[in-house]
Parts: structure tokens; C-alpha cells; sequence
């Protein structure tokens, strides 16, 4: 009998294949670099998961990604554009440029145009022509270099010496205001050939290079701790 | 003659006991019987020359169609059965696009050529359960030309799927004339122009016919794309012989 009574009722049912890993990512373009940085905190709700999952990855000598949102589906994101990347070197015998990634990501994200990935991508590093560049994206699609609105007085490229203050001073305080910001940041730094912002590198401490061709461009990484609480 | 291999020239994909493949180099031979064909790389572009074959004073000879666009930056002269180089040619163009829609960029001249050649061996994997797909080798040999970042380049593709690269290549019934040829004309800082002049100049020789502008078609791959010259400049071209 009360069998009967609760299949009379209508019953909603949900499938919930997503959640929020929290956390936060940027990029900025330079003249000739492009910095990319993210936190390293994994948290769900109120609770950490661990205090050291990394949201930035470095690509190719040209390219560095970095990842925001569900970080399952991040993780499995970039291990399938790396996959690509993979298979286009041994196709074409170069490294993919980074508009061609940024296209190729384009495409990956809108193949699953009705289950997407949940994350939120941005791409930083060197053009062909040696610029730096950065593009970010949606679930579904790019976007290049975000330039301040017309006629606002922004100069239109920082130098590094600039930029890195102003990249750890965010994180820093982003990490007061917001409970899923925190534990650890890296920032990855992406020379164009015969950058002159290679000189205001030297003096940083800890700074570690992951420059694996001889290309020209060079890609640097720095790590410093964020508050933990 | 036939007695000697009369096993192993049927199947398409059985070695004889010396380790040959009849049917592909039978193939290979089909295209000595087609047009001579020739293609010439200079630092400045590629061109490549055909012989139209008229065979009547009927025949509308812009219809024969030997030279193909593959995409705006990659160019295809043919030898062979040309009807053969239709499904060759539209899997190279499907590739081309593929690559620019997906890379946002143009597709490298190799790597356009590479998927040309992975085609050419697909015979005799009809085992697909629907109607066979390819039950014979293609009997068709291609010249591509084109430029991407390496610069001007010139491709040569045979039956076999092998592919090479070329200064100057020439294929069909008078390719061994016509490569000693530009082997005594070829030079390194050669001149679009001239290059122009040397292809025409080398189907010349090895034509049956008087050349002119209705039994010949030139084409070139500059970095402004590729381009099949009309008969205007074709006559121009040829005049100036």
C-alpha cells in the first residue's frame, strides 16, 4: 500500500556530473613574454582536497596552459590537448604553434558542445612573430588578448619587472578574500627569443627553467608559498 | 613471359617468391603510357606543365582537366589514369581543409603529400563488409606543388605510396627525355620566368604535336597562391619562347 502511494507522486531525478574545484588563474601579455599563474589549492565547499594540485602546465617551449573549474575534467583536458600536440609533432615534425592551439582548443571545447568540459582555459605564450600573447576561453570557445576599453589610460604592454609584483600582490590578496584561494602559487614565465626582460629573471630567487628546445624561446617557472588558512 | 608469374600477378597484395608486388608495378608502368607531365621548383614558386593530349580536332580541349587547385597555397599535376587522381586529389583537399579548420593554419606540402600516399596503399583492404572500397593499386602518378614555411617545394607520389622531393621532376610517356633534360637546365637561382620557359621548352621536345596554348596547361604556386594560367598568358608565355 504505501508502495502505491509514492509511485503516485512524481519523482525528480538529477544527475550532477559536475563540481567546482574553486581556485584562481591569469595571464598577461608582454611585449615580447607572457606570464601565466595559478594557485595550487583543490577545494570543494569548505573542505581542501589538497594543498598542492596544479592548475598551469607547461605545453610547449611557446605555450603554457592553465586550467580552472572542475578539476577532474581539467586534468583530463590537458592530458587530451596534450595527446594532440603529441600526434601533431610527429605528423607535421614541428611544435604547433600557439594560435594553432588555441584553434585546436576551440575545437576540442565545442566537440562537446552538449556535455562540456567544465573549465575555463587561458593559453599564454609566444606568437610566430614573437609578440606575446594570451587567449582565454569559455566552455566553448576563444577569445585573443583582452586590450583595456578605448580611451582608457592603461599603456598597452607592462615590462616583467612590473608584472610580477603585480601577479604575486593579486594572488596575495586574493588569498585574504577568498576561502578557496591559498597554499601555493606558480607562475610561469614565457621569454620570446632575445627577450630583453630575461635580465629582470636573474635576480629572482628559486626561479627554475623548463626550456626544453633550442628554439629560442624560454620558459621559466616561480613558485612561492600563499597563506594556508 | 606471363607463364613465369602467373601466380603472382593476380592477387593485388601477394609478394611473388623475389619479394615483388606485380600489380603495383604494374601500375608504376601505367603511368609511362600517360601525358608527359613536368614540375620545376625555384626560390621564387613552383610550376608545373602538362600535355593535353588532343586526340581530335572535335575534342573541346579545355576539358581535360590535368592540373588540380588541392587548396589556395598547395597545386596538383597528373600522369597516369587521371580518374585516379580524382579520389587521390579529393582526400588531399579534404585533408587541407580538415587542417586549416581545426589548426587555423595551411597545411604543410609534406604533410598534404603524406595523406596522399596512405591512400595510395589502402588497395585490397576491401574487407570492409560493405562493396569493396579500392581493389587495385592507383594508376596514377602526381607532381604537388606548394609553399608553406619551408618555402617553394615540389613533391613526386607514385602507385607504390612512396614519395619523394623534387628540384624538377618530370613523369608520363616522355619523362626520361624530359628529366635529362631539366637535368642539363635546372639551376639553383632560377627565375619564375624561366622556370616558365624551361617547362614549356622540355614538353617541346618530347611532344608529338606543335605546341600551343590549346595542348599544353601551366600552373605555378607563387606565394600570392596557386594559379592556372589562362590562355592569354599561356599564349604570351609561349610567344616568348
Amino acid at each position: 500500500m504505501p508502495a502505491m502511494v509514492s509511485a503516485a507522486q512524481p519523482v525528480q531525478r538529477s544527475f550532477n556530473p559536475y563540481t567546482e574545484n574553486g581556485g584562481t588563474i591569469l595571464a598577461i601579455a608582454g611585449a615580447d613574454f607572457s606570464v601565466i599563474a595559478g594557485d595550487t589549492r583543490q577545494s570543494e565547499g569548505y573542505s581542501i582536497q589538497t594543498r598542492y594540485a596544479p592548475k598551469v602546465f607547461r605545453l610547449t617551449d611557446k605555450a603554457v596552459l592553465a586550467v580552472n573549474g572542475f578539476a577532474a575534467d581539467g586534468n583530463m583536458f590537458v592530458k587530451k590537448v596534450r595527446q594532440r600536440l603529441e600526434w601533431y609533432r610527429h605528423a607535421h615534425a614541428k611544435d604547433m604553434p600557439i594560435r594553432a592551439i588555441a584553434r585546436l582548443i576551440q575545437t576540442m571545447l565545442y566537440a562537446r558542445r552538449f556535455f562540456p568540459f567544465y573549465v575555463y582555459n587561458i593559453l599564454g605564450g609566444i606568437e610566430e612573430d614573437g609578440t606575446g600573447a594570451v587567449y582565454s576561453f569559455d566552455l566553448l570557445i576563444y577569445f585573443k588578448n583582452q586590450t583595456p576599453a578605448p580611451g582608457t589610460a592603461f599603456p598597452k604592454h607592462l615590462p616583467l619587472s612590473t608584472v610580477l609584483p603585480l601577479v604575486i600582490d593579486s594572488f596575495t590578496s586574493a588569498t585574504e578574500r577568498h576561502i578557496e584561494v591559498g597554499d601555493g602559487l606558480e607562475i610561469y614565465i614565457v621569454l620570446s627569443k632575445g627577450s630583453t626582460a630575461l635580465q629582470s629573471l636573474q635576480t629572482i630567487r628559486g626561479i627554475q627553467e623548463l626550456t626544453a628546445t633550442n628554439d629560442g624561446e624560454r620558459v621559466f617557472v616561480i613558485r612561492r608559498e600563499l597563506k594556508k588558512d | 613471359m606471363f607463364l613465369t608469374r602467373s601466380e603472382y600477378d593476380r592477387g593485388v597484395n601477394t609478394f611473388s617468391p623475389e619479394g615483388r608486388l606485380f600489380q603495383v608495378e604494374y601500375a608504376i608502368e601505367a603511368i609511362k603510357l600517360g601525358s608527359t607531365t613536368v614540375g620545376i621548383r625555384t626560390p621564387e614558386g613552383v610550376v608545373l606543365a602538362v600535355e593535353k593530349r588532343v586526340q581530335s580536332p572535335l575534342l573541346e580541349s579545355n576539358s581535360i582537366e590535368k592540373i588540380m587547385e588541392i587548396d589556395t597555397h598547395l597545386g596538383c599535376a597528373m600522369s597516369g589514369l587521371t580518374a585516379d587522381a580524382r579520389t587521390m586529389i579529393d582526400h588531399a583537399r579534404v585533408t587541407a581543409q580538415n587542417h586549416a579548420f581545426t589548426y587555423d593554419e595551411r597545411i604543410k606540402v609534406e604533410s598534404v603529400t603524406q595523406a596522399v600516399c596512405d591512400l595510395a596503399l589502402r588497395f585490397g583492404e576491401s574487407v570492409h563488409d560493405e562493396e569493396a572500397m579500392m581493389s587495385r593499386p592507383f594508376g596514377v602518378a602526381l607532381l604537388i606543388a606548394g609553399i608553406d614555411e619551408l618555402g617553394p617545394q615540389l613533391y613526386h607520389t607514385d602507385p607504390s605510396g612512396t614519395f619523394v622531393r623534387y628540384d624538377a621532376k618530370a613523369i608520363g610517356s616522355g619523362s626520361e627525355a624530359a628529366q635529362s633534360e631539366l637535368q642539363d637546365k635546372w639551376h639553383r637561382q632560377m627565375t619564375l620566368r624561366e622556370a616558365q620557359l624551361l617547362t614549356l621548352n622540355v614538353l617541346k621536345q618530347v611532344m608529338e604535336e606543335k605546341l600551343d596554348q590549346h595542348n599544353v596547361q601551366l600552373a605555378q604556386v607563387t606565394p600570392k597562391g596557386f594559379e592556372i594560367l589562362d590562355e592569354a598568358s599561356l599564349k604570351e608565355v609561349i610567344e616568348a619562347m
